[in-house]
């Protein structure tokens, strides 16, 4: 392979990467407030949650992406692709990571909440405080592991025609005429960054290990 | 054939990562006789009792089973295949301390897998047969649930008549009461005493004395992987030779 | 209201993708979990060849379901070894979830007390058939929740074939919304149709729990 088409590669990478990041970032975020808001039980609204949650899960990413690209426009919204690529690993990632924030804060330990409540904290101090630190060691692993799931699921943005790091092979190949190459190097790549990610999780389970000490 | 002992071991040894568990181990269990074997936690029990049936391996010495050797191909002068030893360990029977059902099948299933699967016995003739063995240990009406309902003495029944159903040459208990609530170990002896008094050969790893005493036609003494004591309970138990043996009894008092 | 009796008019298009994605579904999930199982009992055996797999099975785990299938489908063809689309999708399902399953399965493996095993040793079974019906039924008992979740992981990654050109569920909502120009009520009734498929597999799944409570295994 030239160096031409290792340059390539890794603009794919990093166009992978950066996509990922970010909605891996906002779906963490959007996970966590769909998990508190659906602890909160507020009527419709937490069924209209559940049923969001339970259908961005079941929809593949392939079809999340290509359904955003082709009918936002008809909605009156002007997106880009990287816009539109961005919005649906969000919204998928966020629907996962709800699940795990929930599992966290469902699992909290109830003497610790009394413990506090009982010391004079009031609930959004003892939330922020007491709740909050602990539930981010506790769901590390599963959200670090959502990551690796997101990252696995990236090239779906190749259906609409984003060269990420999978697509890029087939760029590489349309001047090479020589597939296998670019195909094999890419999947080292991914195997690079996801043995990255392994690492982190295994840290994470470590840390996980010794709070529940 | 009828001569041959049902278990004879010869020149026994293994150790564990540099530590000689046993050591020149020598033992005949004849035909319907009961062997106890005692001894304290350590002294190298169940690994002699499973070097009997090569779940352990030995580092040296022979083991045979009514005069076939096992492990070893003495005619073809080679280690056994795995058909070899499967065929060789399907003629002992042994039963755990902690059971070991296949929670995944019924109690009746339990007893009558193996004379299927190992066997090649039809499955009309091994439920019967199981329906038959678990009737003998008292569990007719337990054939249809599965382990995990029942009691640890109900467990370690089933454990003793899904050994019988493969009609072994001899029977290897290892402190088959030990898991027990105290209250469950009499039912399991009496199975045991039962067994004796139909003419099984067995091999009994246990510290119920009394079951020594009233059912072994021999007592077997190990202490630091070595036989210091062999003689009929009679003699084991009034009159022992060794010191060692005497502290150990003074002991279970 | 029209859009939406268009995409009526165009059902046999969905039908047809539907009936693709749901046949190299079954296929693939059929073929991937019988291979996952005889990898675990090659794991079981040891050797140089387990220690293969066990790189194969990681390696599967690092890569994102569309390369491998870009593997078999592009890459491949450089080799002389060209597969249609359907094929090489095919292949790719069996290929990288059969890795996942031996993984569920593996993990599940490591923590089985021996005990079972060794019962079944003693009574003379061979290493085979204690693979069969000792080890193996346990395994499956355990792992169903893994198992389901993994299903519906293969299900949406079927939609990656439409990449590669296959007319599957997804491609065909596209076909739809290509020529009528109506994506909206296309791709919702495709979402829907993923969606009633992924709530019948966890209603199966969950069904299926009754094997292991019959036999205590929940909660192991
Ligand atoms: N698989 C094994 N690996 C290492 N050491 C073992 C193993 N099995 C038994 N041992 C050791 O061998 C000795 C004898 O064990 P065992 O035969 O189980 O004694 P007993 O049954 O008389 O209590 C003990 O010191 C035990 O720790
Ligand atoms: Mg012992």
């Amino acid at each position: 392979m030239t160096e031409k088409a290792w340059m390539l590669l890794l603009e794919g990478a990093w166009v992978t990467l950066w996509i990922s990041g970010l909605a891996s970032a906002m779906g963490l975020v959007i996970g966590l407030a769909i998990a508190l808001l659906r602890t909160a039980r507020i009527p419709v609204v937490d069924q209209i949650l559940a049923v969001y949650v339970s259908l961005a899960r079941a929809t593949p990413l392939v079809t999340l992406v290509l359904f955003l690209f082709l009918a936002a426009p008809t909605l009156g919204l002007s997106l880009d692709r990287y816009a539109v690529a961005i919005v649906a690993l969000t919204i998928n990632t966020s629907a996962f990571n709800a699940e795990i924030w929930r599992t966290a804060f469902l699992n909290f330990p109830r003497d610790q909440q009394e413990a506090a409540l009982a010391s004079g904290m009031t609930p959004a101090t003892m939330f922020a405080n007491i709740m909050l630190p602990q539930m981010i060691i506790t769901s590390l692993p599963g959200l670090v592991n959502e990551m690796t799931f997101l990252l696995k699921s990236s090239p779906a943005i190749a259906i609409i025609g984003l060269v990420d790091l999978t697509r890029v092979t087939n760029r590489i190949s349309a001047v090479t005429y020589e597939p296998l190459p670019p195909i094999l190097a890419a999947a080292l790549i991914y195997m690079v960054i996801i043995s990255v990610l392994l690492k982190l999780q295994s840290l994470a389970e470590k840390m996980a290990g010794r709070l529940a000490m | 054939m009828s001569d041959l002992p049902a278990v004879e071991i010869r020149k026994l040894s293994k150790s564990f990562s540099g530590v000689e568990v046993l050591r020149d181990i020598d033992l005949t269990v004849n035909k319907g006789e009961v062997v106890s074997v005692l001894g304290s936690s350590g002294s190298g029990k169940s690994t002699m009792l499973r070097c009997i049936n090569w779940l352990e391996e030995p580092d040296s010495g022979s083991v045979f089973i009514a005069g076939q050797r096992i492990g070893y191909n003495s005619d073809k002068q080679r280690p056994m295949t795995n058909r070899e030893m499967a065929a060789t360990r399907a003629r002992t029977g042994m039963v755990f301390q902690s059971f070991n059902l296949w929670p995944h099948l019924t109690v009746s299933q339990n007893v009558a897998i193996s004379p299927i699967k190992v066997k090649g016995m039809p499955k009309a003739q091994a439920r019967d047969l199981a329906t038959q063995l678990l009737e003998k240990v008292g569990l007719g009406d337990k054939a249809e649930v599965y382990p995990f309902t029942l009691s640890g003495g109900q467990k370690q029944r089933v454990a003793i008549a899904r050994a019988l159903a493969m009609s072994p040459e001899v029977m290897l208990f290892d402190e088959p009461t030990s898991a027990l609530d105290p209250e469950r170990v009499g039912e399991v002896l009496q199975v045991m005493r039962d067994l004796s008094g139909e003419g099984y050969t067995m091999v009994v790893v246990t510290h119920e004395m009394e079951f020594a005493r009233m059912v072994s036609d021999q007592v077997v003494f190990l202490d630091k992987g070595l036989i210091i004591e062999k003689a009929p309970p009679e003699i084991f138990f009034t009159n022992p030779a060794s010191e060692r043996v005497r502290r150990f009894l003074d002991r279970q008092d | 209201m029209s859009e939406w009796s268009i995409v009526w008019e165009a059902r046999s298009t969905i039908l047809s993708g539907l009936w693709l994605t749901c046949w190299l579904f079954t296929a693939s999930i059929l073929g991937a979990f019988m291979l996952g199982c005889l990898m675990l009992y090659l794991l079981e055996r040891g050797g140089a060849l387990a220690w293969l797999l066990r790189g194969f099975i990681n390696t599967m785990r690092a890569l994102p379901f569309l390369v491998l299938a870009y593997l078999l489908y592009y890459g491949l063809s450089q080799l002389g070894l060209r597969m249609n689309a359907v094929t090489a999708g095919l292949l790719a399902m069996i290929i990288y979830h059969g890795a996942y399953f031996a993984e569920i399965l593996r993990g599940s493996r490591l923590v089985l007390p021996p005990g079972s095993i060794e019962a079944a040793q003693a009574h003379g079974f061979m290493p085979g058939s204690i693979f069969l019906h000792i080890i193996l039924p346990q395994l499956l008992l355990r792992t169903r929740p893994l198992i389901g979740n993994q299903l519906i992981y293969a299900l949406k990654d079927t939609s990656f074939l439409a990449i590669i050109t296959v007319q599957e569920l997804t491609a065909a909502a596209n076909a739809v919304q290509a020529t009528y120009f109506i994506p909206m009520p296309a791709f919702v009734v495709v979402i829907l149709l993923y969606w009633a498929i992924t709530a019948c597999l966890e209603l199966a799944v969950s069904k299926a729990g009754i094997f292991g409570k019959a036999r205590g295994f929940e909660n192991v």
